[in-house]
């Protein structure tokens, strides 16, 4: 049984255990996922979307060997999608079943563990260890504010309470991350809670190596070729700027459509993968093809 | 202990002083001292996360100065706008050693001008350099005024300030009367907002679907038989309110009496304010919870703007980029106070204009010159905009502002 401590003793080890799992992180966010793991604290994660927040959660499951539980947030999102819900069918089943056998159930027995469905919250807490649960509480922005409220006892405490049932505090407190496309300020109070990281993009030769790694049929001078394009789409004044995940979504569809550089009947012909507004292919457009492929 | 690879430059350079955990003896003791720093340049810590700082130094044992930039940022810093200032800190109190540029990936695009940040600046800094404005500003206002055949009184407001008058003005003294006024709008403001159907139901007795599971709850109290069944529908939330109030010189008699009605939108759960003259600023957190004399006097110190020039195309454009498309103006009922004005290039405002359009679920433009029997729309922002406007009114007195709720609400579309 190993440890958490043992399975990432220092920023250095965890960043090459991720780079093992194909995430290739830079300094900073190994600092953060090392500082969420081992403080331990949960992580607020922000970012541009397509610059590998979620990702990131995922590879530090991968590493840790734990479950990735996943809370995907919502408008409206509450307690019972969230934490836990009755199952009344067992609930009533339970009853009907007592009553044809002549006997009769108690109200605990009623609002015990097994009529309790577990959400992701609720999951995390209660995981069985050896290591903690990964939690990823993605794009919390989106959920409403109150929810943010109803988060603070699992990030101060790491438990959670179920009125019926009192409090569960958890053997192995989960690793939390959230992130956050910052679509509305979050309250203070969460803040205060969580360790702070932003992720920038990449440069470029970071993202030529992302690409490598997750398009492993792609050759060097592609996926440079491909990172230096989104490299020189972003400095355009574009409405939505290009992340990682449309390098890389770009590379696979030249890829695909066996187009070995990235020239100028390639961009025509893939640049629908990467710009994904009108306005912002024209305005690729008006500098032309061949700006965007750059130096052959 | 691995040291990562691919660091460059002199953030490899080792710490100062001699390795190991030994020499930062007094670790609490350094951690609170450079929170203090921290506060004093604007990026206030907890001390809680002085001690997550201190507690990070134990477990991670940075060997070099990146090492111990990433784990104080990672633990000290709070959000993305106290980044700068924890940089700034940072390389003072490791001066020379260590240059921030070193730790990040690429350099974000660069702004184009005027382009709004939230942040707001120090209180009475006088180095902040003036913004100067475009030449020929002055002509464009001449010739928009040209179709209004306007009085005296028009052609002085035309003028536009170039500079960017830093100034804090005091616009917490609204009469006592006009707040009162005004008052009385809070109530139905809030109301007039339309609803958009949400994706969650509510129990209502002649909903459309039956709730199964409210129904076998139910049905325990009638010892397991479903008497009753519980219905339910889809619940109606309202839809979210954008304010984007114009500042500027020439709207300056409005200006406070419309950050009154601001104020009363943002009382509701589901709005949102920003300002705008040369750039655009953020109200919402400013204005929230506090009574209206405190936010007024707030959001002239967040606002470094007040009774600047208008740059309003320039403005949209931020608001566009920055907020609206990451959702705030998605669905939201869009109300733009602004007198069209615009030191900026009219094709810019109607090209931001139709992107909002598209997200926005209604816009309404209130133009309080719209009231002079003489106006007509022709200034090249306001004729740039207009296509693109759902509602447009003038809202010029008490009496004008019903229109605008009723425009909000969506009771009257006046189309143009």
């Amino acid at each position: 049984m190993t440890s958490v401590a043992d399975l990432v003793p220092s920023v250095g080890a965890l960043r090459a255990a991720l780079d093992d799992v194909g995430y290739l992180a830079d300094e900073g966010i190994a600092t953060a996922l090392f500082c969420a793991v081992r403080l331990p604290q949960p992580l607020l994660l922000e970012g541009e979307p397509g610059v590998g927040k979620t990702e990131a959660a995922k590879a530090l499951a991968d590493v840790l060997d734990t479950p990735l539980i996943r809370l995907q947030c919502y408008e409206g999102i509450d307690a019972a999608e969230a934490l836990y819900e009755w199952n009344f069918p067992r609930q009533m089943l339970a009853i009907k079943v007592a009553e044809s056998a002549g006997s009769s159930v108690s109200e605990e027995d009623l609002f015990g563990r097994e009529y309790l469905i577990g959400r992701p919250l609720l999951r995390a807490v209660e995981h069985p260890g050896p290591r903690p649960a990964v939690l990823l509480i993605d794009e919390i922005d989106r959920a409403d504010d109150e929810f943010e409220a109803f988060l603070l006892e699992l990030l101060g405490e790491g438990s959670v309470t179920i009125p019926e049932l009192g409090t569960i505090r958890a053997t192995h407190t989960p690793v939390v991350i959230l992130t956050s496309n910052r679509t509305r300020d979050l309250h203070d109070a969460l803040k205060r809670r969580c360790l702070y990281h932003w992720i920038d993009f990449p440069s470029t030769e970071r993202t030529t190596a992302i690409i490598r790694r997750r398009v492993p049929g792609a050759t060097e001078s592609v996926a440079s070729q491909v990172a230096a394009a989104v490299r020189r789409l972003r400095a355009l004044d574009v409405q939505k700027v290009p992340g990682v995940a449309e390098a890389i979504n770009w590379v696979r569809a030249l890829e695909l459509l066996g187009l070995p550089v990235l020239d100028e009947a390639a961009v025509a012909m893939t640049i629908g993968s990467v710009l994904k507004y009108r306005e912002d292919l024209e305005l690729a457009l008006e500098r032309g093809s061949v700006w965007v492929a750059g130096p052959a | 202990m691995s040291v990562g690879a691919g660091r460059t430059g002199r953030a490899e350079m080792p710490l100062p002083s001699a390795p190991g955990v030994a020499r930062l003896a007094d670790l609490a003791d350094v951690a609170a001292r450079f929170a203090a720093l921290l506060d004093a340049a604007g990026a206030p810590v907890t001390a809680e996360r002085a001690g997550w700082f201190a507690a990070g130094v134990g477990v991670a044992s940075p060997l070099t100065v990146a090492d111990l930039y990433w784990l104080a940022r990672v633990t000290l810093v709070a959000e993305r706008a106290h980044i700068e200032p924890f940089d700034r800190v940072f390389a003072q109190v490791f001066g020379g050693l260590v240059d921030p540029a070193d730790f990040r990936g690429d350099a974000p695009p660069a702004p184009p001008p005027a382009r709004g940040t939230s942040r707001p600046p120090r209180a009475g800094d006088p180095t902040r350099p003036r913004a100067p404005g475009p030449p020929g500003a002055a002509v464009t206002g001449g010739d928009g005024d040209s179709g209004d055949g306007g009085s005296g009184r028009e052609v002085v407001t035309a003028v536009f300030s170039h500079d960017e008058r830093l100034r804090h003005q005091d616009f917490a003294t609204l009469s006592a009367e006009e707040l009162a006024q005004l008052a009385g709008l809070t109530q139905r403001f809030a109301l007039a907002v339309p609803t958009r159907r949400s994706r969650r139901k509510a129990p209502a007795g002649r909903g459309s679907e039956i709730d199964v599971r409210a129904t076998l709850r139910r049905s325990r109290r009638s010892g397991g038989e479903p008497l009753v069944t519980v219905r339910r529908r889809r619940r109606h939330r309202p839809r979210r309110l954008v304010l984007l109030c114009d500042i500027s010189g020439s709207m300056e008699p409005y200006a406070r009496a419309y950050l009154q009605l601001l104020l009363s939108g943002i009382d509701g759960p589901r709005a949102e304010a920003f300002v705008f003259s040369t750039r655009l600023t953020r109200l919402t957190r400013a204005l929230r919870g506090v009574p209206p004399d405190a936010a007024l006097e707030r959001a002239g110190r967040v606002a470094p703007d007040w009774s600047g020039g208008t740059r309003i195309g320039d403005a949209l454009k931020a608001f566009n980029d920055g907020h609206a498309r990451r959702g705030i103006a998605r669905g939201a009922v869009v109300l733009v106070l602004s007198d069209g004005w615009d030191l900026g290039d009219p094709a810019l405002l109607g090209r931001e204009m139709e992107r909002l359009r598209r997200l926005a679920f209604r816009i309404v433009w209130v133009n309080p010159r719209k009231a002079a029997p003489s106006y007509a729309p022709l200034t090249g922002g306001m004729a740039a905009a207009l296509p693109h406007v759902d509602a447009f009114v003038s809202g010029h007195t008490r009496a004008a502002m019903d229109e605008v709720l009723d425009a909000v609400a969506g009771v009257r579309a006046r189309g143009t």
